[in-house]
């Protein structure tokens, strides 16, 4: 088994798959040798012509020489424009592109002065110049390959890997052309000497020199002119390859030559392999020897309509219009202008337009020459195109899914890997310009990539937006929630918990204006209240000391009553004060009108009570309604209290000694309804929350509150109306002083014996919800008593009066 | 001036659809020519009758689908639809039966499917197939070679026979037929021989075999098998599908005889009567149909082959050559789609 260099060096040829037969057409231009044509009147330089942006460096009306730079510019694949020759910057405007398209790109135009001044020119001999000065030097005139895809060569001969082989492509399989041809024929020494620079840049092993075997004669003179070279390390050769066309392509050349296939979407340097064209290789030597920038090419001018077809030096930037002119053509109706060969050129629509460095050839042709461009029929599926295919394409399938838009299916039969060059076009018997439905399928691939990269960079844009906001938001809560948990550090359960009450109250005083928009300013009355509440402690303070310590007191029973009201209210003021002041009202009516119904009274005092213990059971799930119910009490208080005064004053014209205590009675009454009113809010509120012992204190203070507070106000009370009684008692003459003394004597002991186990049980009540239901039955106990008490009194009252 | 816009390339083979479909006319003269030697003008009738109508109905569709007609009829497409149908007939089928049959290739197998290109079958084949099931007697009753006819048919009783309107005309040809006119073709005798009991062997004794595979099927098979090796010369065809059936064929029939051979009858039988040279290069290699790359074509010929070879020994129809290739047809696109070539650069290649 040979080693692949050996097969190389014995002239091995694989086979490519596919390919066709055209007719080769090129005697038509290569039977003359190169020769030149006369000066064109302008010169159109495209800026950029190849590759990355440039910046033109000379200005309007700027006199430039022969292979003097134009532009500067620094990309990777940047390639510096030169002027072809000497002359004056006419305009620097757009002009119609050499391009299928024809689009207008920049252009500097050059008006020559005829001279043809050369630049200075730096010559140098390439073996005592280092690799990076010679291709500084490729770089800086401007070399692009020259077979026609116009890649800069400079980067080509500065490859990452190692080459080991360097193929130079003189194949020229299209038909028609003829400049490589010509080239190797009339300068095959100039080509060795530009295949020993690339040899010394590149240090393969081989270098094979394929030529089409339709060319003898440039076979011939490149065999002759490679007799007496030597390379170091390396064996050059002159490999012959049947022709077929599309041989000439670089992935093809490679299959024949070494049987391997470039893979796909990779280039033949990874397979250490480097194909410069002929035209190339003359070039680099004309930079590297002489100095001389790209400023001119060979280029075929043939076909039938071309009176002089053959092979000249035309500078770039000529316009094809002028190198027509000077080549005796002929247009036809309907003709066509190629650009490149028949097979892959493409057709420009105006002959205004410049030879750049990848043009290779003119053709004229007649229509008899390349035949008309049939309708396109239907395909029959016969599959010629797929055994034309040199990329072993299914082109009847890449066209089906391309006629039918159907782009990713042909992706899926590898239509990237079509190289264009139109094998399938020419063997198809139904003229279906398959390479073109491939283009417009490729370019619709590429729009569909291009989308699609942006919407996953407008998808990832948009993740990474969900995601900053997310993060913000957390970022957020976490700094808030860090804050809270510092407040709640900082804070004490009291103050959390009067933050609690606060909130509760704000809440039940936002419903209460709200529903009572005519009651007076809550907060006014709290403040009242909370002061009277703190009087009245103090008063009750008082007499709770004057009590125990004086001993039993007269005006207590009377007092009672007062009590009674105030202590229903705490727990259910409403209904409670309204039996109360109902309550209250009876008696005295029944005290003014007849002394009967002491059981009435009773067990009114009895129901209230009983209905203020249920409502207080239910009093935790309905803050509303307790908060309602205090916002109501208030009014309903103030108007019973009103009533009381009302009765009071009617008893004080009646009764006229007692109208002050009456009048005092009825304030107190008020007083201690607001007081209770302001105390139920923060207990209902508190209860609602009574999850946390914190709050069961508050319950357990302000039931606290609600117990000492009607205790020390029944106490203030009870010594106001005591003072009352005592000037009633002492202004009029008693029948039965001894029996009111007794009668009081004992309310006196029941409520003062009541107060003390208030004051007792309520110490321990504290954190327990037991001291409403504990102070209740005492309340109950103290109402009935006082209730008995004081319709005995005011019996006695009426007896003093009728007396 | 204005240059003329193309895309490239700018030149193309001269080859034409209707210049490939023109050849595979004129590849089928010799084998039109031998059957209508050994089997009488009827043939010659069935053609001509056989292109007009399809011409007719091509261009009629053509008008409805409110396409070129002129550019469609040239492609020649349905000339050759025709042929084919035409010379797979027995030759002195009654007329209505090829209009039948080449009305409803070209309408309904052809165009309704999207026209030429389109179609999922085979047209003539599947018309051959519709007038088989439909007129079983008709589409069986083979002429008789003339050397072994009584009564041959000249082109004057031929048309008398083909457009006689009274069905006794037909019936009494038919009648005398078994002997005279109309017989079993070869394969036929074979299969009712030898359900009948009869060898192999013994069935071939018949005069109808002549001592070989049958009188004139020879001759004709040899002539549509030169006609395909001029399309494969011209590369009209391709030679993976031809090659496949006729191996696939020689192989399957070559297994069968070696076991069995007084129940199956000799390859050569197989490869040289009935319809399989015309079936190996002019029908399977309908491009349309058929599958496209190199290897699925070779699938697809041998699908056919051996479904020739199975139909014909175990099936119930003497000839097979129709069933076979609307199966394959219909695996057409699913090997196509399976058996693509490994596209350049899609191996994975040795560095140096």
């Amino acid at each position: 088994m040979l080693t692949l260099l050996e097969q190389l060096d014995k002239g091995t040829l694989w086979h490519s798959p596919g390919g066709i037969h055209p007719p080769g057409l090129k005697t038509t231009s290569n039977t003359q040798s190169i020769k030149r044509l006369p000066l064109a009147k302008e010169f159109i330089i495209p800026i950029p012509q190849v590759g990355d942006l440039a910046t033109l460096t000379v200005k309007l009306n700027d006199h430039v020489l022969k292979g003097q730079m134009l532009t500067n510019g620094k990309g990777f694949t940047y390639l510096p424009v030169h002027a072809p020759t000497s002359g004056k910057i006419k305009a620097i405007e757009k002009r119609s592109s050499n391009h299928a398209s024809g689009l207008p790109v920049l252009c500097c135009v050059i008006e020559p002065d005829g001279e043809e001044t050369w630049t200075p020119l730096q010559a140098d001999q390439a073996s005592l110049l280092s690799n990076d000065a010679i291709i500084n030097k490729i770089k800086d005139a401007g070399i692009a390959g020259m077979g026609g895809a116009a890649f800069p060569s400079h980067i080509k001969l500065n490859p990452a890997s190692d080459i080991n082989l360097v193929i130079i492509n003189g194949v020229e399989c299209e038909p028609f052309i003829t400049s490589d041809d010509r080239l190797m024929r009339e300068h095959a020494n100039e080509i060795i000497d530009g295949v020993k620079i690339i040899h010394q840049l590149l240090k393969p092993q081989r270098i094979v020199i394929a030529i089409e075997d339709n060319k003898p004669q440039a076979v011939a003179s490149m065999q002759k002119s490679i007799e007496t070279l030597t390379l170091d390390d390396c064996k050059i050769r002159v490999t012959v390859i049947p022709t077929k066309y599309p041989s000439g392509g670089e992935k093809q050349l490679i299959q024949i030559i070494t049987g391997n296939e470039v893979p796909s979407g990779a280039i033949p340097a990874q397979l250490g392999i480097v194909v410069h064209n002929v035209g190339t290789a003359y070039a680099i030597q004309d930079a590297v020897t002489n100095g001389k920038p790209l400023i001119e090419r060979v280029v075929t001018l043939t076909g039938e309509q071309i009176g002089q077809p053959g092979n000249y030096w035309i500078p770039i930037g000529t316009p094809i219009k002028h190198a027509l002119q000077h080549t005796a053509f002929q247009a036809q109706t309907q003709q066509k202008m190629i650009i490149g060969g028949p097979m892959m050129g493409y057709a420009i629509g105006e002959l205004q337009v410049p030879i750049l460095k990848g043009t290779n050839c003119i053709l004229a042709p007649s229509n008899n020459e390349i035949g008309p461009d049939l309708p396109e029929q239907a395909c029959i599926r016969c599959g010629e195109c797929a055994v034309a295919c040199p990329a072993l394409l299914l082109p009847q399938q890449l066209f089906w899914h391309a006629k039918s838009e159907e782009f990713e299916k042909a992706a899926s039969y590898h239509l990237q890997d079509c190289i264009e060059c139109g094998c399938c076009s020419y063997v198809c018997p139904s003229d279906i310009p398959l390479v073109e439905y491939y283009r417009i399928a490729k370019s619709a691939l590429k729009n569909v990539a291009h989308e699609k990269k942006q919407a996953e960079q407008a998808k990832l844009r948009f993740e990474a937006r969900l995601k900053r906001l997310d993060d913000e938001k957390q970022a957020r809560e976490a700094k808030s929630k860090a804050a809270a948990d510092k407040r709640k550090q900082s804070m004490s359960s009291n103050d959390k918990d009067a933050v609690a009450l606060a909130m509760a109250r704000i809440a039940a005083k936002k419903k209460a204006s709200a529903a009572e928009p005519g009651t007076e300013s809550s907060t006014t009355a709290n403040k009242k209240a909370s002061v009277n509440a703190a009087i009245e402690r103090a008063k009750a303070k008082k007499a709770a000391k004057a009590a125990q310590t004086d001993g039993p007191s007269v005006v207590i029973p009377s007092a009672n009553t007062d009590t009674a009201v105030t202590d229903n209210t705490d727990v259910d003021p409403k209904k409670a004060r309204v039996a109360a002041a109902v309550a209250r009202a009876k008696a005295k009516k029944a005290a003014q009108a007849n002394p009967q119904p002491e059981a009435n009274l009773v067990s009114q005092s009895q129901i209230s009570s009983v209905t203020a213990t249920d409502s207080e059971n239910t009093a935790t799930p309905v803050i509303a309604d307790s908060a309602e119910y205090a916002v109501v009490d208030p009014k309903k208080a103030r108007i019973a209290a009103a009533v009381a005064r009302a009765k009071a004053k009617k008893a004080a014209q009646a009764n006229s000694p007692s109208s002050a205590q009456s009048t005092a009675e009825a304030v107190q009454i008020k007083t201690k309804q607001e007081t209770t009113t302001e105390t139920t809010d923060p207990l209902s509120s508190a209860v609602a929350d009574n999850t946390q012992i914190s709050e069961k204190t508050v319950i357990a203070d302000s039931v606290d509150n609600a117990i000492v507070d009607p205790k020390k106000a029944r106490i203030a009370a009870a010594v106001a109306k005591a003072k009352a009684k005592k000037l009633a008692q002492s202004q009029p003459k008693s029948h039965q002083p001894a029996n009111q003394e007794v009668v009081s004597n004992d309310a006196v002991d029941n409520a003062r014996v009541d107060t003390v186990q208030e004051l007792s049980s309520s110490q321990p009540a504290i954190g327990t919800n037991e001291a409403p239901a504990m102070a209740e039955l005492d309340d109950k106990k103290a109402r009935i008593a006082a209730a008995v008490a004081k319709a005995k009194a005011k019996k006695l009252a009426q007896q003093q009066q009728k007396d | 001036m204005a240059f003329k816009i193309a895309s490239s390339p700018h030149i193309n083979t001269r080859s034409l659809t209707s210049g490939v479909m023109f050849r595979v006319v004129l590849c089928l003269i010799p084998g039109i020519g031998a059957q209508t030697y050994f089997f009488g003008f009827g043939t010659l009738v069935q053609l001509a009758l056989a292109i007009s109508v399809a011409l007719t109905a091509e261009a009629l569709v053509m008008v409805l689908r409110k396409r070129p007609v002129m550019s469609t009829l040239s492609d020649n497409s349905a000339l050759v639809t025709a042929s084919l149908l035409a010379i797979a007939i027995p030759p002195l089928a009654p007329w209505w039966m090829i209009v039948i049959g080449v009305l409803f290739a070209i309408v309904i197998v052809k165009h309704l499917y999207g026209g030429l290109g389109h179609n999922v079958f085979n047209p003539a084949m599947a018309a051959y197939v519709l007038l088989l099931v439909s007129f079983p007697v008709q589409m069986t009753s083979w002429v008789a070679p003339q050397s072994l006819a009584i009564n041959p048919a000249d082109l004057n009783s031929s048309l008398q026979v083909i457009f006689s309107h009274s069905a006794t005309m037909t019936s009494e040809y038919f009648q005398l037929g078994y002997d005279a006119v109309a017989m079993a073709t070869p394969l036929d005798t074979i299969k009712t021989d030898l359900s009948m009991g009869l060898t192999a062997t013994e069935s071939l004794h018949k005069a109808i075999f002549s001592g070989s595979v049958g009188v004139g099927w020879f001759w004709v098979n040899i002539c549509y098998l030169l006609g395909g090796l001029c399309l494969l010369k011209m590369k009209v065809i391709r030679w993976q599908i031809s090659t496949a059936i006729i191996v696939s064929i020689l192989i399957c029939s070559g297994f069968g005889f070696l076991i069995s051979p007084d129940t199956h009858v000799s390859p050569l039988v197989h490869i040289f009567s009935g319809g399989t040279m015309l079936a190996a290069f002019f029908i399977a290699t309908d491009p349309v149909s058929a599958a496209t790359s190199p290897r699925g074509r070779l699938i697809f010929g041998a699908m056919i082959g051996v479904l020739i070879y199975v139909i014909r020994t175990f099936g119930g129809y003497p000839d097979a050559v129709a069933f076979a290739v609307l199966l394959a047809n219909m695996c057409a696109p699913f090997i196509d789609h399976y058996i693509r070539p490994r596209t350049y650069g899609h191996r994975s290649g040795n560095a140096l």
